[in-house]
């Protein structure tokens, strides 16, 4: 024992040593530093490794504050997309059991949903993603170590171990990655003592029970999707509009199909306080802003779903120069993702105006460690990047909304054709379809460029990835006429679209 | 990281007396981490089952807790334990590994040989590998230790030994390494794995 802890303490000394040694002859400990391993941070790591960089990634998560915490992956594989999706599975299943019997199915007892065994499932599976990542990155010779970065100037990176420890790193290139975290209102008093976020909603042992979702976006919506699928008893309170950002008569069919599946909406209120009471339940109270009135109820969880704040604050930024948008907080970022600082590079959510996605974060990391290494100029495009939002009825969207092709085109000078189709699938299990649409917003005349394709439907995220590629390479309305579809399926009904919002026609799919 | 290698060497090079002893099959002192996973990936890919957890997919099997690492497994990390001094020889025949000390202590300087039982919580396959090392282990009768890890708790650890996928059982006589296989083996197969250990 004596002689482990006598061997650690020379390795210490040495190894500063030889870091002074090495800041004062110019070079540095690593070609690229990379602060944060989430889905960005990750592929920009490795990418960098492979093309034969030395590199380190620096993951660490601070737990919420109740208290969770998680492996390596950043949020996507831990508390976003990953858990959201199966949790989201998982609820549509208990909605094809109820369809189930109409097909055949003679499903005797009533039909219940264990939270904890979801859960466990969910959660074991994200376990083996950690570890996944863990394998690729010791495979890839990508030093990992598990400390909270900051910068001290723009070639050294401090670290802090969870025990308090503090270790040094000089990079050529130190690259930001490090998201973002969900917001508490905080002015809301109760809100941070008795609420949780998308941060603990995954990993929560026990059923959150009857919940109260506030907010209105696509996380606010799709936990209270799936919460309402398994059964729980689930409300969203909107203090506006919903699925900010995206096109709005999409979002309201989304919301429509919600409410009509047994989410109830609270429309145009804010919370006021949260309250924990004797028997361990939570009481909100909330203000209409119609009526004025305050109203009052008890839930037992409440999940704050009212943005994300980026995660700069712990940084160092500021001593070392990089600039922020004063607003957002988050980085400004060039074309190339450099920041106000030479030689440091920032991506992902962190940095201002890039979406907030997995796909587009993992892209640009690689390009960017490809440019890094001088293997190439190309910049990331970040346009006609397709989207899905996974709630009960899922939202799958490429290029503009309506509202945002008006205000660039003009009413005039756009076309858009729509339709209202039902999915074979919900014709024997009598179920509702009003809500499943189409739209295509073309540029009007000549060859009807479109500019976004909008589609509510089951699977949205697969009908749509195909589309994107066709949008990607600049589809026209006749590219779409022209393809034949395939038969019978959700998706052939955007080859059919023809009835435009112009002609005010019924835009009802008949039969074949 | 570095300090743990030194460490290690540390802790065997005080064992004096004890020479490497080549066993037949993968011969060498403990391999280098590197080709530690050459030699897993080409096991791996001979005996292509798929009754494995590979990094990134989900099993499908049940996932009930094994009731042998649930007990101790609640008590890691924690370094209060009390544990008897390291001179004095263990008892139990199958244990979790605490920490890397325990590791050194309980493995490395063990002087009986020993499976090592790299496993998750998260994976199926390993939930029906525990039960049947255990059988193989008790019907040696106390002439092979086995000692489990927790990939999860003790990543750096897994790593080292080259565990990309679970389970990994890495049989070791004095410190060294002298086979291991990758997912599930039959009754048969692991009596016989066992008794190549103990040297029968």
């Amino acid at each position: 024992m004596a002689a482990l802890c006598r061997v650690r303490h020379r390795w210490k000394r040495t190894n500063c040593i030889q870091l002074l040694t090495r800041n004062l002859t110019g070079t540095f400990d690593y070609d690229l530093v990379v602060i944060g391993g989430g889905s960005g941070g990750l592929a920009c790591s490795k990418e960098a490794a492979q093309l034969g960089q030395k590199v380190a990634v620096l993951d660490y998560v601070e737990p919420s504050v109740k208290g969770t915490k998680w492996g390596i992956g950043g949020t996507c594989v831990n508390v976003g997309c990953i858990p959201k999706k199966l949790m989201h599975q998982a609820a549509l299943l208990g909605t094809a059991l109820k369809d189930a019997q109409k097909y055949g199915w003679q499903i005797t007892g009533p039909i219940s949903h264990d939270w904890s065994t979801m859960a466990e499932a969910v959660q074991n599976h994200v376990r083996s993603l950690n570890w996944g990542h863990r394998v690729q990155l010791q495979d890839k010779e990508v030093k990992y170590l598990n400390v909270k970065g900051s910068l001290l100037d723009e070639h050294t990176v401090k670290g802090l171990t969870r025990t308090g420890k503090e270790i040094m790193l000089t990079a050529k290139n130190i690259v930001i990655a490090t998201g973002g975290r969900p917001k508490y209102p905080t002015h809301i008093p109760g809100a941070v003592e008795h609420g949780i976020t998308s941060d603990d909603i995954f990993w929560l042992k026990e059923s959150p029970g009857k919940t109260l979702v506030v907010g209105a976006s696509y996380v606010a919506l799709e936990c209270a999707g799936f919460l309402t699928g398994i059964g729980l008893e689930t409300t969203v309170m909107v203090r506006s509009i919903p699925l900010r950002g995206f096109d709005q008569q999409m979002a309201g069919l989304v919301t429509d199909y919600m409410e009509a599946y047994g989410t109830k909406f609270s429309w145009r209120s804010v919370p006021k306080s949260v309250d924990k009471l004797s028997s361990g339940v939570l009481q909100v109270t909330w203000t209409e802003e119609q009526t004025g009135k305050d109203q009052r109820d008890t839930f037992d969880s409440v999940l704050w779903a009212v943005g994300r704040a980026p995660e700069t604050k712990t940084l160092g930024l500021e001593k070392v120069g990089v600039k922020l948008n004063k607003e957002s907080g988050k980085i400004l970022v060039a074309a190339d993702e450099s920041t106000s600082v030479p030689n440091i590079y920032a991506f992902g959510d962190i940095g201002e105006g890039r979406p907030e996605l997995t796909p587009t974060a993992i892209k640009a990391g690689k390009l960017l460690a490809r440019r890094l290494a001088g293997q190439t100029n190309e910049l990331m495009n970040y346009d006609n990047v397709a989207t899905t939002v996974f709630t009960p009825l899922e939202y799958g969207c490429v290029g503009l909304s309506e509202e945002e092709a008006e205000s660039r085109h003009g009413k005039d000078s756009i076309e858009v054709y729509h339709a209202f189709y039902k999915p074979l699938e919900f014709t024997v299990a009598e179920r509702d379809a009003s809500q499943c649409y189409i739209k295509v917003v073309c540029k009007r005349g000549g060859d009807q460029r479109i500019l976004g394709l909008h589609f509510t439907g089951p699977n949205a995220g697969e009908v749509t990835q195909g589309f994107a590629m066709g949008f990607q390479c600049g589809a026209t309305l006749t590219h779409l006429k022209e393809t034949v579809g395939i038969h019978p399926t959700c998706a052939e009904e955007l080859t059919k679209v023809n009835v435009s919002k112009r002609s005010g026609l019924d835009a009802t799919v008949t039969g074949c | 990281m570095w300090a743990f290698y030194n460490g290690r060497t540390q802790a065997r090079g005080k064992r004096e007396g004890r020479e490497a002893k080549s066993h037949g099959g993968y011969s060498k002192k403990r391999l280098n981490p590197m080709a530690h996973r050459l030699l897993v990936r080409r096991i791996w890919t001979l005996s292509v089952k798929d009754h494995r957890c590979l990094p990134a997919s989900t099993s499908s099997f049940s996932t009930s807790l094994r009731s042998s690492t649930t007990p101790l497994s609640l008590l890691s990390p924690k370094r209060t334990l009390p544990r008897s001094l390291p001179h004095t020889s263990r008892r139990e025949v199958s244990f979790n590994v605490q920490d890397h000390e325990d590791f050194t202590e309980r493995v490395i300087n063990s002087e009986l040989p020993v499976l090592i039982d790299f496993h998750a919580q998260w994976c199926g396959p390993c939930k029906i590998l525990g039960p049947r090392l255990e059988k193989a282990v008790a019907k040696q009768k106390g002439k092979v230790a086995m000692a489990k890890v927790d990939i999860d708790d003790h990543t750096d650890l897994a790593i080292e030994y080259g565990v990309s996928a679970v389970p990994t059982v890495i049989a070791m006589r004095g410190g060294d390494v002298i086979d291991q296989f990758v997912g599930i083996k039959d009754d048969e197969a692991l009596d016989s794995f066992v008794s190549k250990l103990v040297g029968q």
